[in-house]
Order: structure tokens, then sequence, then C-alpha cells
């Protein structure tokens, strides 16, 4: 059908299929600033357009619909590469994270402003509610509306500047544009769906019915004869490799216990076969044509399950050592039958009972701390699993170039995808390389190699281009998910609050397979008991096998379970003693200059060392707090802004009096990177017209890494951040780097980019000191791109220029290395106050005040909404968010309609995050990490605070209705 | 996988009869919210898009008000006309791209156990006037009006019967004079479903609950009015909201599902009645009306 309509205003006629979408339609036909988050079930809102003028979601539209309409997309805000207002102010309000939402939201607020000028919060919130985005955390939404308006109003308009740091230096601690923003806003090509070649085949995975299963026979014949199929992979074609998928250094901590496909299913989703085919419906239906005869096994569907006597073994294969051997009393014969399991090192596991990894330790003497307490407490807490849900799912693009295999990939981890995906293929490394495109969101699902070994395999063995994305559902229940833990914490304290034991015994469900199976669960440990000083102190953390969704990394890693459980079971015990919960923590906190013992134990696989605190801005933070929050009032007393402008309350004028308010405050902290363990590089090129290009390794995942790495440059080179271009991620261009975890982006990547530009100026000043006749040491860099010395100046573009001339000795090139012994913990405190129903159990979040000290902010407003996108996932994770499992092990819930992740109509009311930089020594220019930390309080502080509005103690998170009112002990 | 193959987009509500009478397994397409949901989903072979064959005004006309099947929830939020329990029941959705698109007649076209304003339309005794595509071009375009809740049970258990007059062109709601309404809902999240939606309708007489009609949602697989509860309050003065809790619980049966438990949908979907039964104003009286536009205004959630 022939159908004719407005796009972006002009005319356009396009032969349709109707049963097409209008989003299938244009991003068919290269409008790909409109996107796909939920496959078209209506919740994520980021295929949305303007239909005359409305904004609706184009994948509920058929595109002949659009017959005689106005359709509107992201294009029309901008002329040419210029940013309209609109998508300027989303840019000046640093509301372009990873920015796959972008588009949307520029949208949505375009039609705002067009029928209301001046919004309210609320009607600002109410034309953002159909668009996700779990980036942000939403709240920086409302300054770019307000600004967007006010220029609406006066083009001229210009922001005042939010708070600056470091005022000796022109760009570090000052706002500067994120430097893939603009590009992003406009919707331009930037990830990898958008680098996909027209002759391009599509790779469709089977995954299993079943939790636990042999596949006893498996035909593809028919398939394999089906039009367009291109090549059919199972596990009696793939290669004969077990590895990890997780993308950690080697040698890794998590068993080598996986296959590409493996004649045993271990969860629901796990793959049984990959078709190849010209076209997603060709693929589609030759999957269907695959006959596989199961052999189902009893599932194991909790660590209870998992630990039980006689309970079915995930993992029945030989188990071996590459180094060390397996602990006394395991066995390690296989069943002739499973794929073997083969660990790098010893991890006290026993994967014949289950046990995937585990380890204990402690420092002092426990039982003499318990027998020394006046009142010992013993407590369990469960955190249930949740998944990532980066808004562009995992994706890669794998074709075959001048003989070598080139990903594109959507990866945190470029250099660990390569080394894992040619092991799994059995190709060197050097025929492999992966660039990293934009990433739509990471969050930790996109540290594992899920989808780029089987899709490079299929592109080396058929020479044909290979896409791979995986839809909505299949995220969910075939990516990675945060570790289900159980966790019981003793703790014994002297009648005025001295705590004189601390015991954590921590069981993790690592799901089918061992990827980061002790280092999540450790983190809980490592990243929640060096807060509190303590001399006596235990833990215990064992990982199992089950047949669940494969768990891994995920933002905060373990320390937002652990540090539930430690902070709740703190308050629990200050509650006990009749001491307030804040005292409690003072009594208890480390502050500056204190010896962290327990450091002793918990060295990251390397033997630990007590560390002395230098700064330590918990105290400020508290103080800050408590002022805000008027702790010192009686809570009725304290400013509430929560059952009057709470709209669902409001609805109930009569019962306002079920609505009770209480508070909560937690410490938390986190590390910088792996000390010892990581090393980050970084390249920089001066060019002859005396501009930079920064070549950094690092993987920025719409965080502001690649702005870091920029500014650094411009910083240290007296030059303007135009005049910096960077180039990440990319394994043939850029030096090796660890990749994006660990919160380790600014403070590795960013200290190698420090470290290439401080070459690189060594080598400009002994260029120039050549050239002007100066001693090195006299020489000055000026702004912008100028050596000054005591008798002339010369440019950096001439320097450059005569570096690769005829006479010149050797291109202007800095090289930057960065690995450390030294451990930076930012540290935070989060205040919440919430609304609690004791009636129907809702909880609803008026304020909340995050506080951080994070160094020196490099970019204070990115850094804040790193915070504030952490902290909203935090309340998600806290409030709302769970996979359900039926009896079978299906995922019940893996699909945005029922896994709820919060829209901006769940931000609370008040919502702020303010930085106390502490400067760390060896941090960039004093910096340390920001993002990880942020989700690590709002489920301790919520919990907290539900206790002292409704006097109930919910130890299970998420904290639902249901789970509250059961706490309350009314249903 | 099913998808759309043949597309028709009549420009009248007789031509779109027409195309149905020649394609009667065709399905009506309205805005798609449901219909078109899922890209994973078998969709119907042959849809016939109704946006330009219904009307979307929504009237008064005398003691009747009329809503256009093909009203947007958007355009029903802002309608100066409606009373509040409807406009609420609208701005229940809260997903505003969604609003933008779906409409009155394919929100009961769909008849889901979660629909918003399926409960507070039954409580209003609403009816629809519905259109079948055998009316003789004679007699165009063959209107025939039936109870809401008795066509939604029609075409539910006994879909050939409402296959002649499947197609909602207009909801008519009788204006009653001293009539109170109200309607409430629990979702787990703003943009959610209603998991659970109560509505209510009740004049005061002699102080006691006269006409009471209550229609819930999320307690069984369609929205429906459910007539034992009614009994307990009809005739009677209404009593405090613990007593009407402990008076409804027992007599809800909902299921288990990952929503929520049946032990908390009871409890929570008593709650609902009695707030639904006590905060009814009496702002949807007849004369009452013109005070609703203030009330919406305040109300954007
Ligand atoms: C993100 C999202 C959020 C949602 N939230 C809510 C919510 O809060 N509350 C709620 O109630 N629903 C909600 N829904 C469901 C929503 O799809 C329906 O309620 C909506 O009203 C359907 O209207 P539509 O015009 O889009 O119908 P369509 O999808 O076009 O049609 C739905 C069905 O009705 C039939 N139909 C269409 N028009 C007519 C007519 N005039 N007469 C008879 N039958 C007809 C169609 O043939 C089809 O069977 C939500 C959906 C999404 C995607
Ligand atoms: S893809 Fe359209 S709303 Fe998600
Ligand atoms: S910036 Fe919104 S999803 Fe990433």
């Amino acid at each position: 059908m022939v159908t004719t309509f407005k796009l972006n205003g002009k005319t356009v006629a396009w032969e349709l299929d109707p049963g097409l979408s209008l989003r299938d339609a244009l991003r068919a036909k290269g409008v790909i600033s409109v996107r796909n988050g939920c496959d078209g079930e209506g919740s994520c809102g980021l295929c949305a357009v303007l239909l005359d003028g409305r904004s609706v979601n184009s994948c509920q539209l058929l595109a002949v619909q659009a017959a005689g309409r106005d359709v509107r997309t992201v294009e029309s805000l901008s002329k040419g590469r210029e940013l309209g207002i609109v998508q300027r102010a989303l840019v000046d309000a640093a509301c372009v994270q990873c920015g796959y939402c972008t588009p949307a939201v520029a949208l949505a607020i375009e039609e705002l402003l067009r029928r209301d000028k001046n919004p309210s919060r609320e009607a600002i919130a109410d034309a953002l509610s159909s668009t996700m985005c779990r980036c942000t955390g939403y709240e920086q939404f409302f300054d770019a509306v307000r600004i967007a308006s006010k220029r609406l109003a006066d083009p001229s308009y210009a922001e005042p500047a939010g708070p600056e740091f470091r005022p000796d230096l022109r760009h570090i601690g000052k706002d500067r544009d994120k430097v893939d923003a603009a590009r992003l806003a406009l919707g331009e090509r930037a990830f990898v769906e958008d680098r996909v070649d027209a002759d391009a085949c599509h790779l469709k995975m089977l995954h299993s019915p079943h939790a636990h299963a042999w596949i006893k026979a498996i035909d593809a014949s028919a398939a394999e004869a089906m039009p367009g199929v291109v090549a059919v992979l199972t596990h009696l074609n793939c290669p004969d490799q077990v590895y990890t998928t997780a993308g950690q250094g080697f040698p890794e901590p998590s068993p080598y216990d996986q296959r590409m496909f493996s004649k045993k299913v271990r969860h629901v989703g796990d793959r049984v076969a990959a078709v190849l085919a010209e076209t997603p419906a060709e693929a589609q239906a030759a999957l269907e044509a695959i006959v596989v005869e199961y052999e189902t096994l009893k599932p194991v569907l909790s660590i209870a399950e998992a630990k039980a006597p006689g309970a079915p073994i995930v993992h029945s294969g030989a188990v071996s050592y590459v180094v060390g051997g397996p602990p006394e009393g395991t066995s390690v014969e296989g069943d002739g039958r499973d794929d073997p399991v083969v660990y790098q090192f010893p991890l006290h596991s026993d994967p014949h009972r289950n046990l995937a990894a585990s380890a204990a330790d402690g420092i002092g003497d426990i039982e003499a701390g318990f027998a020394d307490a006046d009142l010992v407490i013993e407590r369990k807490y469960k955190g249930n699993r949740v998944q990532c849900t980066p808004m562009e799912p995992h994706v890669v693009y794998a074709r075959i170039d001048s003989g070598r295999l080139v990903l594109r990939a959507s990866t945190q981890v470029p250099w660990h995808v390569r080394r894992i995906v040619a092991r799994a293929i059995g190709i060197p490394e050097n025929k492999v390389r992966v660039i990293k495109e934009r990433v739509g969101g990471g969050f930790g699902a996109k540290q594992d190699i899920v989808v780029e070994d089987v899709a490079g395999y299929l592109a080396w063995k058929t020479g044909r281009p290979v896409f791979f994305r995986y839809d909505r559902e299949k995220e969910f229940i075939a990516s990675r998910t945060r570790h289900v833990m159980e966790i019981e914490v003793k703790l014994g304290a002297k009648r005025d609050g001295r705590l004189t034991a601390i015991q954590m015994r921590l069981d993790a469900d690592t799901g089918p397979y061992g990827q980061h199976c002790l280092t999540v669960p450790m983190n809980a440990i490592s990243k929640s008991l060096p807060l509190l000083l303590c001399d006596n102190v235990r833990f215990e953390v064992k990982s199992y096998y089950t047949n669940l969704s494969p768990a891994g990394a995920y933002q905060g890693y373990g320390a937002p379970k652990g540090s539930f459980a430690l902070q709740t079971c703190l308050a629990e015990l200050a509650a006990e003693l009749g001491i307030e919960q804040l005292e409690m923590i003072e009594r208890n906190r480390v502050r500056s200059g204190t010896r962290i013992e327990i450091l002793r134990s918990l060295g990251e696989g390397r033997a630990g060392t007590a560390v002395t605190l230098g700064e330590c801005g918990l105290g400020d933070m508290l103080a800050r707090g408590k002022a805000a929050f008027a702790w010192d009032l009686a809570k009725e007393q304290a400013p509430s802004h929560a059952v009057s402008a709470s709209p669902k309350a409001s609805e109930i004028p009569y019962a306002q009096g079920d609505w009770k308010i209480g508070r909560g405050a937690v410490i938390i902290q986190q590390g910088s990177g792996l000390p010892g363990l990581d090393a980050a590089n970084a390249e920089l090129r001066l060019l002859a017209d005396g501009t930079l290009l920064m070549l950094s390794g690092g993987a920025d995942l719409g965080t502001g890494l690649d702005t870091v790495t920029a500014k650094a440059a411009a910083e240290i080179l007296g030059l303007d951040m135009e005049d910096v271009e960077v180039v990440s991620g990319d394994t043939d261009v850029t030096p090796f780097d660890k990749g994006a975890y660990a919160s380790s982006g600014t403070y590795f990547s960013g200290n190698a980019a420090v470290r290439a530009a401080e070459d690189l100026r060594d080598k400009v000043l002994a260029a120039a000191a050549a050239v002007l006749g100066e001693d090195a040491g006299r020489l000055k860099i000026a702004h912008r791109g100028r050596v000054v010395g005591e008798r002339g100046e010369v440019s950096l573009a001439r320097l450059a220029h005569m570096s690769i001339q005829g006479e010149g000795h050797h291109e202007l090139v800095g090289f930057g290395n960065f690995k450390t012994e030294h451990a930076a913990f930012p540290y935070g405190a989060h205040f919440v106050q919430a609304a609690v129903n004791e009636r129907t159990g809702e909880v609803r979040l008026s304020k909340y005040y995050a506080y951080q000290d994070c160094g020196t902010p490099i970019n204070p407003a990115l850094a804040v909404g790193q915070i504030y996108g952490g902290v909203m996932k935090a309340v998600g994770h806290s409030l709302y968010e769970e996979m359900i499992y039926d009896e079978t092990g299906r995922c019940v819930n893996p699909r945005f309609l029922d896994y709820k992740i919060p829209s901006i109509l769940e931000v609370p009311e008040d919502f702020r995050v303010e930085l106390m930089p502490v400067a760390d020594e060896v941090g960039p220019f004093g910096g340390k990490s920001v993002s990880e930390i942020a989700l690590n309080g709002a489920a301790p502080a919520i919990s907290i605070a539900i206790h002292d509005a409704v006097g109930a103690w919910v130890r299970e998170w998420p904290f639902t209705p249901e789970r509250v009112l059961r706490a309350m002990g009314k249903l | 996988m099913k998808s759309v193959q043949r597309y028709a987009n009549p420009s009248s509500l007789q031509e779109a009869l027409a195309a149905r009478k020649a394609d009667p397994g065709a399905s009506y397409l309205a805005g798609g919210t449901c219909l078109l949901a899922g890209d994973g989903r078998d969709r119907p072979e042959s849809v016939i898009d109704v946006g330009r064959s219904l009307p979307r005004e929504i009237l008064r006309e005398g003691s009747l008000l009329s809503i256009g099947a093909g009203a947007t929830f958007q355009e029903l939020a802002e309608s100066r006309e409606l009373p509040p329990c409807v406009t609420d029941a609208a701005l229940s959705m809260v997903n505003r791209n969604t609003r933008n698109r779906a409409t009155l007649g394919g929100n009961l076209g769909a008849d889901k156990s979660c629909s918003s304003l399926i409960p507070i339309l039954i409580a209003l005794e609403a009816e629809v006037e519905a259109a079948s595509p055998s009316a003789s071009p004679a007699n165009p375009p063959g209107l025939e009006r039936f109870g809401l809740e008795a066509w939604l049970r029609s075409r539910a258990e006994a879909p050939d019967i409402w296959r002649a007059a499947d197609l909602v062109v207009r909801v008519l709601v009788p204006l009653v004079e001293g009539r109170r309404a109200a309607y409430r809902r629990w979702n787990r999240v703003a943009c959610d479903l209603s998991v659970l939606g109560v509505a209510a309708s009740y004049r005061i007489e002699d102080g006691g609950v006269s006409g009471l009609r209550l229609a819930l949602g999320g307690q069984g697989p369609k929205p429906r009015r459910f007539p034992a509860l009614e009994a307990l309050f009809e005739g009677v003065a209404l009593p405090s909201r613990e007593v009407i809790e402990e008076a409804v619980s027992p007599l809800l049966r909902p299921i288990d599902d990952l929503r929520a438990s049946a032990a908390f949908k009871r409890l929570r979907g008593a709650q609902l009645v009695a707030d639904a039964l006590l905060s009814a104003s009496a702002q949807y009286g007849a004369s009452a009306l013109s005070g609703a536009s203030d009330h919406r205004g305040e109300r954007i959630w």
C-alpha cells in the first residue's frame, strides 16, 4: 500500500506492508531515533512520535495509519546539526546519559511546552509518564523543562552555573557538555543497531522451556533446509570449550562452566540452538522447525533446595583446577555426561553439592565479642532477584573484514570480550577486533559476554554478517540479574551501643552458571563491614548453583544487599537498645584517621592489609542531613511534604490519618576499581592543527567517562573541550583497559588519561624548549594551546607540525598507564522521609537526600545525574522490582507490564543530591568513583523509615504493600 | 506469528459496517493500544480502522451524557462535560502516550478485568449504542441500545449473538439527580494497569443507600457488578469503613497471581469498596456538573 503522509514537515509516499508498525517502518527508512525498548508492549515510550502534534507510541500504530497525518520525530526539533531549544536544554541539564531515551524525552517535552508554556512539576511528570529512562533517575528532566521553557520565552536565557569545585582549574569541577550528548540528543547513529548493513543476517536463539533437562535428541535438519537459513548451531556442532562469560580480568575468579551450547539446559531461557538466516522471519520459522527431545530433571529453585541433602546437581561434570586443587572432601569426578567445570584457582567450591564458591574469614574473637555484649540480636534479610533492564537490550553486530572478526558491541568490557570470544571460537586474539559503540545502558549486565560469542562464531564460520539483538523477554530471562541473597546478621553491643561483635553469614544464588559467583556476594561483605568499627568480626559467604535465571554483575555489585542487611540490623539493634538510630551509627562508624582492621580479611583474592583512613566526609554529610531533616525535632514537628502533596493520599482526605511519616538514614561506601588487579591505559595525540585525539581504553556506558578523559586532556594541555576528540573502547585503535566495572571508570581510565596528558605535556615542553632555546623547566602551558617561556612562545600546532616534518623526531604522543595499590573509598549518607499507609501498606517517598563524597567532582552535574540514577534504581529495587518464578522455574514477569521499574511519577517529591568533596590523593584531580555507591542506601534507609512510621521491620525487599502489611501482622 | 494483511480505513460508519459485512472476520481497530500491543503477538489478518467512522464528541443531551466511542482517554480527561468520577477513571490510565491513543470504544471492546472505565460506566448505568453490520442501507446504520453490562456479558459469553451489534458507537450515561459516584483503584506503580478497581454509585434516600451499584475489576476475569456486595448496603445507612471492609472481604474471591496474592486482593479490594462508598461525592448529579471542571483542574495525575 502506498501511504502518503507528512514526515518532519516533508510529504513522503511510502510503499508499506500493512502489517508493519510505524516504528518499524520509520526505522527501516533510516529514522533510527525511534527506538524499541519493550517490543511494542507500550510501556517504554522510546518509540514515541508526535502524531498530529500528540505524543504517541509508534509501535502500536500501523504505518499505513499515518496516511494523511503529520508525523514528527526528534529530527524535526533541530536545524541540521544545530540543537533545538529542548535538545539544548537536555544537554545543559545533564539529562543525556546513555542517550537511548533522549529523542523520546525531547519529543515529550516539545509536546508539553507547546500546550503549556510554564508547566508545573505535575504537568512535567504527566508529559514524561510514558517514557522510561533507567539512567538518569528523571530528576534533571525537571530542570531541562524549566530551562527550555525560559529559553522559549527568552532565547538568550542562560542558566546560572551549578556548584563548582576546584577554583584553581579551568575545566575540572565545572560543568561542561558531555562530549557525546549533542549527537545523542540529535538522534544520530550511535548504537550497534544503527550500524547494521543491509546484507546482515539475523540470529535467533532457541531458549530452553525447561529449568533443568538433558537434551536427549535434537534434530535441526528440517530447519537447515528452510529458505533463507544460513546455519544452525547446537551442542552437536559448536566449539567444544568451556569458558566463563564473566568479563573479569584473567584469571577470573569465576568457574569455566559454560559451553556455547550444552547438552544440558540449566534454566528456562538457556541456549538450545541458534539459527542464522537472511531475515528475522526466516530465522524464527527455522527455530520453530527444530525438534528437541528433553529428559527433564527436577530443578533447584531456591538456595534451600540447592543446599538440601540429595538435591539435584546443576553441574555434574568433572571438576578440575588450573592452579591448586579441590578442597578436601569434595568430589571432582564427573558423571561422564555433563560438561566439565574448570576453576582457574580454588574458590572453596564443591560443585557436586551445588556450591559454586565460598569464603570465610574475620578478625578478633567472635565468640568473645558476643560474650562481652550486653545485647545480642540475630536477624535474617533477603534480597530478591532484580534485572538490570538497560533500555537497549544486549546487541551485537559481527562481521568479517579483511580476514578478521569485527564485533560492534554494546559492552562494558571490550578487551575481555576479545579474549573470551577468541577463546570460545578457538582463534588467536589478533584475529578479533571489538569496537564498543555507544551503549544504551549497561549497569553490569553488559560486563558479561551474553551474545558476542555465538554471533562471533557464526560470523567466523559462515563469513556472513551477523546481527543479534535480544528482545525484552530474553533480556530478563537470559541476560544477567542481581543474585538473590539471604543474609543472617548477628550483632552484639554494649548498652551504650558500641559494637562488640559482628557476624554476617551470606548465602547467594548464582543461578545456573558461576559468573561473578564469589565476587558479587563477597562485595556485599567487603563494602558494608568496613563502615563499622568492631574488633571481633566474622563472615561466611556461600554461593550456590540453582536453575533460576543467571546472576552476574549489576551496578553496586553485591554491596546494596550487604548494606541493607547490616545497616538495617544496626538500626534494629539501636531500637532494642533505645538508642536513636543515627546516634548508633555515630558510635560505631569509621571516621578520619581510624584504622580499618577488617580490611586484613577482605583482600579481593589477595592478602589484605589494614588501612588507616585519611580524610572521610561522613561526619559532615551526616551533619548536613540531620540539619536538612530537622532530625533533632520530633518527626511530627519536622516539615513534611508527604501527605498533602501525595496525590493518592489526597484523594481520600478523610483518611489522611492512615499515612504515617517515618524517616531513616544510613551510611554507605563503595570502592574505586580493583587495586592491584586492574589496569587502564590511554594515549593522547597532538595533531598538526593543535587539536588533541584522546585514545582511551575506557568503556563509556553513558556514564560520562569520555568526558572525564577529554577534560583531563583539555585541562592539562591548556585547551578547550572542543579541542579534544575522544575515541574509546576500540581494541584495534585504543590501548588496553580492564573495562567499566567495579566503579573504576573515573579512577582508573580517568587516571590513565591524566597520565597520558601529563606525558604529552612533558614531551611538548621538551620540544618547545628546543624551539625556544629555554630550559623546559621554565616553560608553561598557557590557554589556549600555547607554550610560553620567558623569551617567547610557541603554539602547540607549530610544535605538532614540526614533530612530524622531515626534521621532526617523532609524533607528539603521550602514553598513560594507571594501576594502583591504593584503595579509594567513596562514602555517602542517604536520608529518607517516607509516608507509609498503615492500612494499605503503600510506601511513598516524600523526601530523599543523597550526600556523597566522590572526591573532586570532575563534572558536577554529570556526577549528580549518576547519583540520581543510581538512587532511583535502588528505589525501584526496594519498593517494586522483583523477578517472580512459578513452580517450574519459569519467570512469570519478564516484561515491563509486570516488572515495574520506576517512572518519573515514582521520583521522591523532594529529591536532592549533594556532593561533599574530600579529595583523594591518588584519584584524577582528587576524584573518586561516583555511581555504584548510590545504590547502597535506599533499601536500608527506606526499611528504617518504614519501621519508624509503622513500627514493623520489613526484612525482605522489595517492600511491597503486601510485605509491609505482613510485617505489620495485618495479612 | 500472524500479522495484519488487510487494512481498511473507512470514512463513515456506514462504510465501516459495509467493510465488516464484506469481511466478517475483520477486527475493528481503534487506538490499537490493545489490539496491536506486543510485537510478538498474533494480530488479526484484517482490520477496519474506525478512527474516522466513530463520533468522538462528548455532549450533554438533556438528562443524558453522550460520549462518542472514538473519544480517547485524553479527550475524556480534558472534557468539561463529564463528572469527576469518569475523568478520574480516564486519568487513572497514567501513561500519557497511551491516553492519547486509547479510546472508549476500544476499552469496552477489550473488556479487560483491569479496565479503568468499565467499572464506573457500569456503576453509572451506562448504555451502549452499538451498530451491527447486518443493518440494511435502508435502515442506517442499525443502531441498537443495550445496558453496558448486558452487552459485555453477551459478547463475552455468547459471541455469536453479540456479533450482530459489536461496534460501540456511543456510550450514554443517564444523569440522575442526587446520584453519588466514585472510582478507586490500586496499582503497583503509577503507570500500571488497574490491578484492582472499584466503582460505586448510589443515592441517599431517607438516610439510607438507594439504587447502589458496585462494579469491581481485578476480582474476577472481567469487570462486573457484584450484587452480593450491593445487597449488603442497599437500604441502610453506610456503616464505618471498618465495618464495610469486614462485611465485604469474605464475599470477594480473587485469585493469586503475580500481581498480588488472593489474600491481599481481598483485603485491598474491600478497602477500595469502603473508600469508593464513603468518598462518593454528590458532584455527580445533573445539577452539580458545572462544578466538575474546577475539580479537574487540580488533578493531573
Ligand atoms: C501502556 C499501557 C497502559 C494501559 N493502561 C491502562 C489503564 O490504565 N486502564 C485501562 O483500562 N487500560 C489500560 N490499557 C489497556 C488499553 O489498551 C485499553 O484499555 C484501551 O482502552 C483500548 O482502547 P483502544 O482504542 O486502543 O482499542 P484497540 O486496541 O484498538 O481495540 C481493543 C479491542 O476493542 C475492539 N474495539 C475497538 N473499538 C471498538 C468499538 N468502538 N466497539 C467495539 N469494539 C471495539 C477491537 O476490535 C479490539 O478487540 C493500557 C495499555 C497500554 C499499552
Ligand atoms: S516499543 Fe513502543 S512503547 Fe516500547
Ligand atoms: S539516558 Fe535515559 S535510558 Fe539512558
